[in-house]
C-alpha cells in the first residue's frame, strides 16, 4: 500500500455511457426508472407473520380467541405472500433473465445454507447427548426404532431426488409432458416417504406410547422427524407450484428459476435426511 | 445473453408515493437503511433507561425502588434490546445505506427482501415490548436465557415464551439481510471493481453477513427447543427428562460468540474509513485488514466455549479455547496498529467522527484487554460472573460498537440527510460519553476485582461508595444522549444544507464511491454507472 499522503489521487470514477452496462443494468437514457418499485407487500407480509405467530403462540398457550382470529391470520400471510409472488412474476420481464437468474440461484443457496445451519444445531444436540452427555444410548425405556421401514423410505427419497433432476434435464431439452411425469413421480414419491414416516409415527404412538415428551430421546426424535418433514411438505408444495406453472406455461427455457429453486430445495430436503436416517435409526 | 437481452421490457417508471405511504412501501435500500437506524434509535432510549433503572436498583444495597423481580426484567430487556434492538439493525442500517453505494449498484439484490427484513423486526419488538404487561411480566433470564432458570419451572409465564418467539422471528430478518448483502456484493459490483477494490466496511460487511448466516440459524435452533421445552413438555434441556442444560451453553454460544463479531465488525468497517479520512492519508495495509477480518471471522467459531471455563468443560477443553480466544487478539491487534499507522503522520482533523474513532481505539483497546485476561483459565475462574465481566463487555460493546457507530453516523450524516449536525453539540456529546463512559464502567473492573457478582439485584454493603460513584455516572451518558437526540433531531429540520457530494473533502485519500455522487444520492444513486479504475500502488 503506498504510504505516501502527498501521493497522486485516486482516479475518480467516471460514468461509463460507452462501457458495457453492469450486470443487471440495462443502459437507460433515463437513469429515474432505475430507482426500484416501491412495494406494499414486505410490510403487509411482515405483520401477516407477527400476527400468525401471536395466534400460535396463544393457541400454545391455551388462551381460547375465536377460531376466525387463527383464520384471519393466516389470510393475513397467504394474501400478501400471493400478492409478492403475483408482483414479481410480473416484474420478471423487466430484467435481463441470466442476472435474475444469477442472484437469485445464489441467495437460495446460502438460504440452504442457513437451513442446513438449523438443522446443523439439532443434530449437535443428539451428537452431544449421545456421546458427552449419556451413559446409555438410546435411553433406558426407549422404544426400538425400526431401521428397515425408514430405509425403505429413506431410498424411495434419495430417488425422488433423481426423478426430480430427470424433470429439470427434460424441461431444459423441451420435452415438457416427459418434464411433468417425471415431475409427478417425484410429488408421488415424496407423498409415500411422508406416508411411510406417518405410519411409522403411528405405530410408535400407538404400540410403544412413544411421544415428544418421552424425554430428550423422543424430543429429539419427533422434533428432528418433525421439522423435516415440514420440509419434505413446504417441497412438496414447492413441487405442485412448478407443474401448476408448467401448465399454464409461466415458465420456458428462459424464465424458470422456479424449477431451480425446487431442485434446491429438494436436494436439500433428501440431503438432510441421509445424516437424518443415519444418526437417528442406525447409528 | 444476446438473445435474452432482446427480450428485456424497460422497466416502467416507479410509481411515485409521497409522505408516509412512500416510507412504507419503499424499497429503496437507502430508506430502508434510515429506517433501521431510526428504529435502532427509538430502541436505544428504550434500552437506555432500562439500564437506568438498573443503576438507580443498585444505588443502595437493599434498595426498594423496584423489586427483585423486575430487576431481573430491566437487566434482561437491556441487553436483548441493546443487541437485538439497536446495535444489530443501527450497523444494518447503515451497512444498507452505504454497501450498495459503495459497491456502485443501484440498490441491494433484491429490494423488496430488503424490505421485509426490516419490517420483520417489528413485530417481534412488539412482542418484546408487550411481555412486560403479562401476568408473570418479561423475559428475566438474561440476554442468554440459560435454562433450567429460563425453563418452565423457573421462569413461568408468557414473558420467556415471547422472547423466545420474538428472537426466533427477529433471526428470520437478519438472515433474509445477510443472504441479501452476500448475493448483493458478490453479483453487483460496479465494472472493474474487483474482490480487493471494496472499501473495508464493504468487507466488514461480508464478514459479518456470513457471520449471521451461519450462526443465527443455531440461535434459531435452539430456541426453537428451548420454547418447545416451555410450551410443550420436551426434554431438550431439562435434566429431569434426560436433556442437558450445558448443552444449551454450548449452542447458544456457538451463536453468542460470533454475534459479538457481528457487532463489532461493522464498527472495524467504519473506523477503517474514518480515521484515513481525518489524517488525510490512504489506509495503511489494506490486504492486511482483509485478511484480518476473514480471520476473526473464521475463529470467531472456534472460541465459543470461553463463556463456560466454569460451567463444567473438561481441561483439555478448556486449554483449547483459550488458546483460540487469544489467537484472536493477533488479527484484532493487526487492526489496531493498522489504523494507528494511517493515522501516524497525517494531518489530523479532529473533526466529531474523529474524535469517536479515537474514542473507539481508546475504549476498545482496554475492552481487548480485559478480553485477553478473560480468555486465561484460572483468571476467568476468578473474575467469573462478577462486575470485570461487565466493564469487559460494556468497554467491547459501548466503547467499542457503540463509538464506532457514533463515528459512522457523525461521518455520513451528511451524506444521508444532506444537512450538517452542530459540531460544538457534536463534541458535547462526544466528551459527555467518552468520560461518562469511564466514570461508569471503569470502576466496575475494581468491583469484579473485589468480588462484587454481576446480575445480582442486592450486594455486600462494602460496595456502595463504587456503585452510588457509577450510578451518578449515568447522568452524563444520559445528558450525552440527549444532546445526540437533541442535535439529530434539530438538524434534520434546520441544520445548514449541503449538496458538496464530498463533503468532507476526503474522496482523494479514499476510494470510496459514496463520496462521488449526489448529496443526498438520488433514488437510483448514481446518475451514470460508476466504472471503477483501481488504484494501483
Amino acid at each position: 500500500m503506498n504510504m505516501d499522503p502527498t501521493s497522486t489521487s485516486f482516479p475518480a470514477p467516471h460514468g461509463a455511457a460507452a462501457a458495457a452496462a453492469a450486470p443487471g443494468h440495462a443502459a437507460h437514457g433515463d437513469p429515474s426508472a432505475h430507482a426500484p418499485q416501491p412495494s406494499g407487500w414486505p410490510l403487509l407480509l411482515a405483520f401477516g407473520i407477527g400476527l400468525f405467530a401471536t395466534s400460535f403462540f396463544l393457541l400454545a398457550s391455551g388462551y381460547h380467541v375465536m377460531p376466525l382470529f387463527y383464520l384471519s391470520a393466516l389470510i393475513c400471510v397467504l394474501i400478501p405472500a400471493l400478492g409478492w409472488a403475483t408482483t414479481i412474476a410480473r416484474e420478471r420481464h423487466h430484467q435481463d433473465p441470466v442476472y435474475t437468474y444469477k442472484i437469485l440461484r445464489r441467495g437460495f443457496f446460502y438460504f440452504l445454507l442457513s437451513e442446513g445451519a438449523i438443522f446443523g444445531s439439532f443434530f449437535a444436540h443428539n451428537i452431544y447427548l449421545r456421546y458427552a452427555h449419556a451413559k446409555t444410548w438410546p435411553p433406558v425405556g426407549a422404544p426400538y426404532l425400526n431401521p428397515h421401514l425408514a430405509a425403505i423410505g429413506t431410498l424411495l427419497l434419495v430417488f425422488s431426488s433423481f426423478t426430480y433432476h430427470w424433470c429439470h434435464q427434460a424441461f431444459l431439452k423441451g420435452k415438457k409432458a416427459l418434464a411433468k411425469n417425471w415431475l409427478l413421480a417425484t410429488i408421488g414419491l415424496g407423498i409415500i416417504f411422508l406416508g411411510i414416516q406417518g405410519y411409522d409415527w403411528g405405530t410408535l404412538k400407538a404400540f410403544d406410547k412413544f411421544t415428544y415428551q418421552h424425554g430428550a430421546f423422543g424430543s429429539e426424535f419427533y422434533w428432528m422427524t418433525g421439522f423435516h418433514g415440514l420440509h419434505v411438505c413446504v417441497g412438496l408444495l414447492f413441487l405442485s407450484l412448478v407443474y401448476y406453472r408448467m401448465e399454464t406455461n409461466q415458465i420456458d427455457q428462459t424464465y424458470n428459476f422456479s424449477l431451480t429453486a425446487a431442485e434446491y430445495y429438494w436436494h436439500f430436503v433428501d440431503i438432510v435426511w441421509v445424516f437424518l436416517f443415519f444418526v437417528i435409526y442406525l447409528l | 445473453m444476446s438473445t435474452a437481452e432482446a427480450a428485456v421490457a424497460p422497466a416502467p417508471a416507479p410509481q411515485a408515493y409521497s409522505g408516509l405511504m412512500d416510507w412504507l412501501t419503499t424499497t429503496d435500500h437507502k430508506k430502508i437503511g434510515l429506517l433501521y437506524l431510526m428504529f435502532a434509535f427509538v430502541n436505544a432510549w428504550a434500552g437506555g433507561l432500562f439500564a437506568g433503572v438498573v443503576r438507580l436498583r443498585l444505588w443502595s444495597p437493599n434498595s426498594s425502588f423496584i423489586s427483585p423481580h423486575l430487576y431481573n426484567e430491566m437487566l434482561t430487556m437491556h441487553a436483548t434490546v441493546m443487541i437485538f434492538m439497536v446495535i444489530m439493525p443501527a450497523f444494518v442500517g447503515l451497512g444498507n445505506y452505504f454497501v450498495p453505494i459503495m459497491i456502485g449498484a443501484r440498490d441491494m439484490a433484491f429490494p423488496k427482501l430488503n424490505a421485509f427484513g426490516f419490517w420483520m423486526m417489528i413485530p417481534p419488538a412488539l412482542m418484546m415490548y408487550a411481555s412486560f404487561f403479562t401476568v408473570h411480566g418479561s423475559a428475566r433470564g438474561g440476554w442468554w436465557s440459560y435454562p433450567p432458570l429460563s425453563g418452565p419451572q423457573f421462569s413461568p409465564g408468557a414473558g420467556e415464551s415471547l422472547w423466545c418467539l420474538a428472537i426466533i422471528l427477529m433471526g428470520i430478518a437478519s438472515i433474509m439481510g445477510a443472504v441479501n448483502f452476500l448475493v448483493t456484493i458478490a453479483d453487483m459490483r460496479a465494472p472493474g471493481m474487483g474482490w480487493m477494490d471494496l472499501p473495508l466496511f464493504v468487507w466488514s460487511n461480508i464478514i459479518t453477513a456470513w457471520l449471521l448466516l451461519l450462526a443465527v440459524p443455531v440461535l434459531s435452533g435452539v430456541l426453537v427447543m428451548l420454547l418447545s421445552d416451555r410450551m410443550f413438555g420436551t426434554g431438550f434441556f431439562q435434566p429431569g427428562l434426560g436433556g442437558d442444560p450445558l448443552l444449551y451453553q454450548h449452542l447458544f454460544w456457538f451463536f453468542g460468540h460470533p454475534e459479538v463479531y457481528i457487532m463489532i465488525l461493522p464498527a472495524f468497517g467504519i473506523m477503517s474509513h474514518v480515521v484515513p479520512a481525518f489524517s488525510r492519508k490512504r489506509l495503511f495495509g489494506y490486504k492486511g485488514m482483509v485478511l484480518a477480518l476473514a480471520s476473526i471471522g473464521v475463529l470467531g467459531f472456534m472460541v465459543w466455549a470461553h463463556h463456560m471455563f466454569t460451567s463444567g468443560i473438561s481441561p483439555q477443553a478448556q486449554i483449547f479455547f483459550s488458546t483460540t480466544s487469544l489467537l484472536i487478539g493477533v488479527p484484532t491487534g493487526v487492526k489496531v496498529y493498522s489504523w494507528l499507522a494511517s493515522a501516524w503522520g497525517g494531518t489530523i482533523d479532529f473533526t466529531p467522527a474523529m474524535k469517536f474513532a479515537f474514542g473507539f481505539i481508546a475504549l476498545f483497546v482496554i475492552g481487548g484487554l480485559s478480553g485477553v485476561m478473560l480468555a486465561v483459565v484460572p483468571f476467568d475462574i476468578a473474575v467469573h460472573d462478577s462486575y470485570f465481566v461487565v466493564a469487559h463487555l460494556h468497554f467491547v460493546l459501548f466503547g467499542g460498537s457503540v463509538m464506532g457507530l457514533m463515528a459512522g453516523i457523525y461521518y455520513w450524516f451528511p451524506k444521508m440527510t444532506g444537512r450538517l449536525l452542530s459540531e460544538k453539540l457534536a463534541n458535547w456529546h462526544f466528551w459527555l460519553f467518552f468520560i461518562g463512559f469511564i466514570w461508569v464502567f471503569m470502576p466496575m473492573h475494581w468491583l469484579g476485582f473485589e468480588g462484587m457478582p454481576r446480575r445480582v439485584a442486592f450486594y455486600r454493603p462494602q460496595f456502595e461508595p463504587l456503585n452510588r460513584f457509577i450510578s451518578a455516572g449515568f447522568l452524563l451518558l444520559l445528558a450525552g444522549g440527549i444532546i445526540f437526540t437533541y442535535n439529530v433531531v434539530h438538524s434534520l429540520r434546520k441544520g445548514e444544507r449541503t449538496s458538496d457530494p464530498d463533503p468532507w473533502g476526503v474522496n482523494d485519500v479514499q476510494q470510496s464511491l459514496e463520496w462521488t455522487t449526489a448529496t443526498p444520492p438520488k433514488p437510483w444513486n448514481f446518475d451514470e454507472e460508476p466504472e471503477f479504475v483501481p488504484a494501483h500502488d
